[in-house]
């Protein structure tokens, strides 16, 4: 992306996530009580504000933009040469959502073991076996610390309890 | 062959599970779940008997920290919880009594909770900085008659919130929520530094939480709520000065699981209670902290608090202080 | 009692095996918990706390502020190893500490951060042995309008970190003050922005959301491209600290120690604001501006000298005045009332022998912090010699485990994954992630600070401009914001 698209594109989401905080979210979902006896005390007071300023550094952002280089520089991050960015981008928000999922069910300790091995060979390791090793042994080495040194009630789930 | 003997080891341990349910409660730790954060009155308590518990229960006790909301967080995740007796809460006067009086939007209310005991009591006091001149609670009461009297507590819906509220409301101020200001801080700390530097007029908060700086004589101290006396507090009594009814105001912490649990698990509860607390090395720490231990049994303990949210309510009712929304 | 009688009285005190070797174990135990993440330095001094029941007063309190000053510097090493902080404060480390690693140079930005880190900390226990009294009065003197005038100064400090483009540092301070409204509101108890879920109602947990801003973000990049890093230096090499690179950072290091002397000794800031503030005034003095931000060594030492400035002077209010300056030493308050110990005025009369005991021993920590930091980036160092696609799925796990044991909430392990995307979209974007975590923090305090201004004067701004602590704190704002105006022209009219 060029620094142009860049700002432009940012500048029209901040004012239209500006304009969205506004007119919706802040209304529906900031309740305030009725008995306010000043503005600047509500608790709608404070969104309203930065609301607002989000929509004037939209707007600076969409000014900025022309001025802005429309050819792509060096700091642009490539995408991988296999293509394939896209999937694994969309494969790592799909483990993020299976933890989130499977950590009160399966237990910590268990899922960290399936998501270790799955984002190492989503990132392509070059030592599998070593990912598997670590795989096994990363979780339970950290199980053992935070529960049992440090006390920490690590989910268990309702499959297989460790000690 | 090999299948045969996993069924059979299943159905055995269906079997054990389903007749030794709560025969043999507990084989392995208890989460116990503290509603507040870490170095806060709860904390301490919980920490401070989980050594003596732990060691009558027979097995681990396991402390996490739930923080948030005022202990709501907290609360929710064992409302939540399978009423096993492995999921229990360190419940306290702020989450179970007063956020319930005041709080529409609490996702939680008291019948969410079996309360197996309360063990501890905490004395309020009220207090002043010296600076600020005055000197009883008849001055303070006056001053507020003159208007610019605030006082600090440790956020909406907070013990020290509804503690200065009853007070004020308690000799005669008609209308606490406008004739004096609420400042709200964020924490216990904040509460009483605020009135150490003079934003706020006066704070009442647990006793335990301004004996230092009553010893430092940096506060003064203006009333207990206790019928007895409180150690290293020169400030008369509620009673003495004629308001029995805030002897309801005081600080407590408590032992409490989901509302299913069965009777077995609260009655167990009441026997390791009755060892933890008779622990001498407990009492001392405790009672160096200004809490008064005072053990409950699991039915003594769901009337006390039961009674304590019912004066809370009908004062919140009375004052319009009820936070809807 | 005399000046020499009381040094007696502490040194007889605290010249016991017992004494040093708690302090010892403390910062031990300390560099250890503030160098996983999550776990941070207030949680391991949470957990130390119960075993220091049943020891001698100074031998306890001692092996709690090890702990604590250990935390505080062992956070700084998975923030410049693996881009994770440790603690809260070590977040500004990252900015320029782990650039430095991803050249080849861990070694020497840990060792600079161990250097500053002692050195800041030498400073701040003298500031406390030396000027406890006068700073904590000075301290009580901040009440909410103070405390408004002083964050809205710190929130200049954006200007500083936002890269590039000014413009997309205020977006990002904006977003980060958005998300910071999300829970019950101060002052009516109300809900915003929390859809009814208890979660919620807390607050968005600040450990997750910034682990998720810095330490996801890079493995969602992995993902992207996971061939990117290859053929770039990244094992630790031979580069060390010099005393030439300590020399060349000394006025940064002083500087960013007297500024967490400063915010240390009021209560209720802490060391994150303090190693930020630090970091941006170093990198307007600094001849190597443009560097900054790219492994500038001198934003290193900065930004420790900042974090550990604080440790020492939190201690300030808290013994003089018996007031906690942040969570830590709520908890190290604690330990003293379990003792029977009454922290305040009357402690350097009733128990001059424990406060001076007390001195000796923080004088003592500097040095061993020295001595176990070292061991500790020789224990670490092995980090950097990972390979990445292995190292990044155990940074996953770690980061899983670590904000689970924050609040014991696995809601908390979801707020840090979309964080990471929200970060991820902004690494991708060009905005800079470190002035939404400025305003995440400062962002209710300011609010908070205001809005009690407003209830102490009955809605009256002029509150606002009350006293001379507030005049000096508006003046060096407007000053500030000039200056950040006149460099945007210069830069428009070259």
């Amino acid at each position: 992306m060029s620094p142009k698209t860049i700002q432009f594109q940012l500048g029209l989401g901040a004012c239209l996530a500006a304009a969205f905080l506004v007119l919706w979210a802040i209304p529906n979902w900031v309740s305030s009580p009725s008995n306010v006896s000043n503005i600047v005390l509500a608790p709608v007071f404070w969104p309203y504000a930065l609301s607002g300023i989000t929509g004037l550094v939209g707007l600076g952002l969409l000014l900025a933009a022309r001025g802005a280089s429309p050819v792509p520089d060096a700091e642009a991050e490539p995408a991988a040469d296999d293509g394939l960015s896209w999937v694994r981008l969309s494969a790592l928000a799909v483990i993020m959502v299976a933890t989130m999922f499977a950590l009160p069910r399966l237990g910590m300790v268990w899922t960290a073991m399936i998501v270790f091995v799955l984002t190492a060979f989503l990132f392509r390791t070059r030592h599998p076996i070593t990912a598997l090793i670590c795989a096994v042994v990363i979780p339970l080495a950290l199980y053992l610390f935070f529960a049992k040194v440090a006390g920490v009630a690590i989910p268990q789930g309702i499959f297989v309890r460790l000690p | 062959m090999k299948h045969t003997t996993l069924t059979f080891a299943v159905t055995a341990a269906a079997l054990l599970g389903a007749t030794a349910a709560y025969a043999d409660y507990p084989t392995r730790a208890i989460n116990m779940v503290i509603p507040y954060g870490a170095g806060g009155a709860t904390d301490i308590s919980a920490r401070t008997i989980s050594e003596p518990l732990g060691a009558a229960v027979g097995k681990p006790l396991v402390m996490a920290n739930i923080t948030g909301a005022g202990g709501a967080t907290g609360s929710v995740a064992v409302q939540n919880a399978s009423a096993d007796g492995y999921t229990m809460l360190f419940a306290r006067v702020g989450s179970h009594s007063v956020n319930p009086a005041m709080k529409a939007t609490l996702p939680y209310g008291l019948e969410d909770f079996r309360f197996v005991t309360v063990y501890e009591i905490n004395p309020v006091a009220c207090a002043v900085r010296p600076a600020s001149g005055i000197t009883s609670m008849d001055q303070l009461i006056a001053k507020v008659a003159e208007g610019g009297i605030s006082y600090s507590s440790s956020g909406v819906g907070s013990m020290p919130h509804l503690a200065s509220a009853m007070v004020l409301s308690e000799f005669g101020v008609a209308d606490p929520l406008t004739d004096a200001t609420h400042i709200p801080q964020k924490g216990g700390g904040a509460a009483i530094t605020a009135v150490l530097n003079g934003t706020s007029t006066f704070v009442c908060t647990n006793s335990s939480a301004l004996a230092s700086f009553v010893a430092n004589k940096q506060l003064t101290p203006l009333l207990v709520t206790t019928a007895e006396p409180v150690v290293g507090f020169d400030a008369p009594t509620a009673n003495q000065l004629g308001k029995d009814k805030l002897n309801q105001l005081v600080g407590w912490t408590g032992i409490a699981g989901p509302d299913d649990l069965p009777d077995d698990v609260a009655a167990k509860w009441g026997e390791w209670m009755a060892a933890a607390t008779a622990d001498p090395k407990f009492r001392e720490t405790m009672e160096a902290r200004g809490s008064v231990i005072e053990l409950m049994d699991p039915v003594k303990a769901n009337e006390f608090i039961q009674g304590q949210y019912d004066t809370f309510r009908t004062l919140v009712e009375d004052l319009g202080m009820r936070i809807e929304g | 009692m005399s000046f020499i009688d009381s040094l007696m009285a502490g040194l007889s005190l605290v010249a016991s095996v017992e004494a040093f070797l708690a302090l010892f174990v403390g910062i031990v135990i300390g560099v250890i918990g503030g160098a996983i993440p999550g776990l941070s330095a207030t949680m391991a001094v949470a957990l130390t706390l119960p075993f220091t029941f049943s020891m001698q007063p100074i031998t306890g309190i001692l092996l709690l502020l090890g702990v604590y000053k250990g935390g505080i510097f062992g956070g700084c090493i998975p923030a410049i190893l693996i881009k994770t902080p440790g603690t809260p404060a070590s977040s500004a480390t990252i900015l320029d500490g782990h650039p430095m690693a991803e050249r080849g140079e861990a070694g020497r930005a840990l060792g600079m951060a161990l250097w500053a880190s002692c050195t800041a900390d030498l400073v701040s226990n003298l500031a406390l042995i030396l000027f406890a009294g006068w700073l904590a009065s000075f301290a009580l003197n901040f009440g909410p309008p103070e405390f408004f005038a002083l964050i809205l100064f710190s929130l200049t400090i954006i200007a500083g970190v936002s890269g590039d483009s000014l413009l997309r540092g205020a977006l990002s301070a904006l977003l980060g003050l958005l998300l910071a409204t999300v829970g019950l509101d101060l002052v009516y108890g109300t809900n915003r922005f929390t859809f009814g879920d208890p979660n919620m109602m807390g607050g968005l947990n600040f450990i997750a959301v910034l682990i998720g801003l810095f330490a996801i973000p890079e493995i969602i990049a992995m993902a992207w491209n996971p061939t990117a890093h290859l053929g770039k230096a990244r094992a630790l090499g031979n580069a060390k600290v010099t005393i030439k690179d300590y020399i060349a950072s000394f006025r940064s290091i002083l500087r960013g120690s007297l500024i967490g002397v400063f915010l240390g000794s009021i209560p209720g800031i802490g060391a994150a604001p303090s190693a930020f503030l630090s970091y941006s005034e170093a990198r307007r003095k600094s001849k190597n501006k443009a560097n900054f931000g790219k492994g500038e060594i001198e934003g290193v030492a900065a930004s420790e000298a900042g974090n550990n400035g604080v440790a020492g002077a939190t201690l300030i209010p808290l013994l003089a005045l018996g007031v906690p300056g942040d969570v830590i030493t709520a908890i190290i308050i604690g330990a003293f009332m379990v003792h029977g110990l009454q922290p305040g005025p009357m402690m350097f009369i009733l128990n001059v022998d424990i406060i001076y005991g007390l001195f000796i021993g923080l004088i003592v920590s500097s040095v061993f912090l020295f001595i176990v930091g070292s061991v500790a980036i020789k224990g670490f160092r092995f980090v950097a010699d990972v390979p990445k696609r292995i190292l990044m799925p155990a940074v996953l796990i770690l980061c899983i485990y670590g904000v689970f044991a924050v609040n014991n909430n696995i809601f908390d392990v979801g707020v840090m994954f979309a964080m990471g995307w929200v970060g991820y979209v902004m690494m991708r974007y060009r905005i800079p992630a470190a002035p939404f975590l400025i305003a995440f923090i400062l962002g209710p305090l300011l609010e908070d600070n205001f809005r009690q201004s407003m209830l102490m004067s009955g809605s009256d701004p002029s509150i606002l401009l009350r006293g001379p602590i507030t005049w000096f704190f508006w003046a060096m704002t407007l000053l500030t914001i000039a200056a950040i105006g006149r460099a945007i022209m210069r830069k428009q009219a070259v």
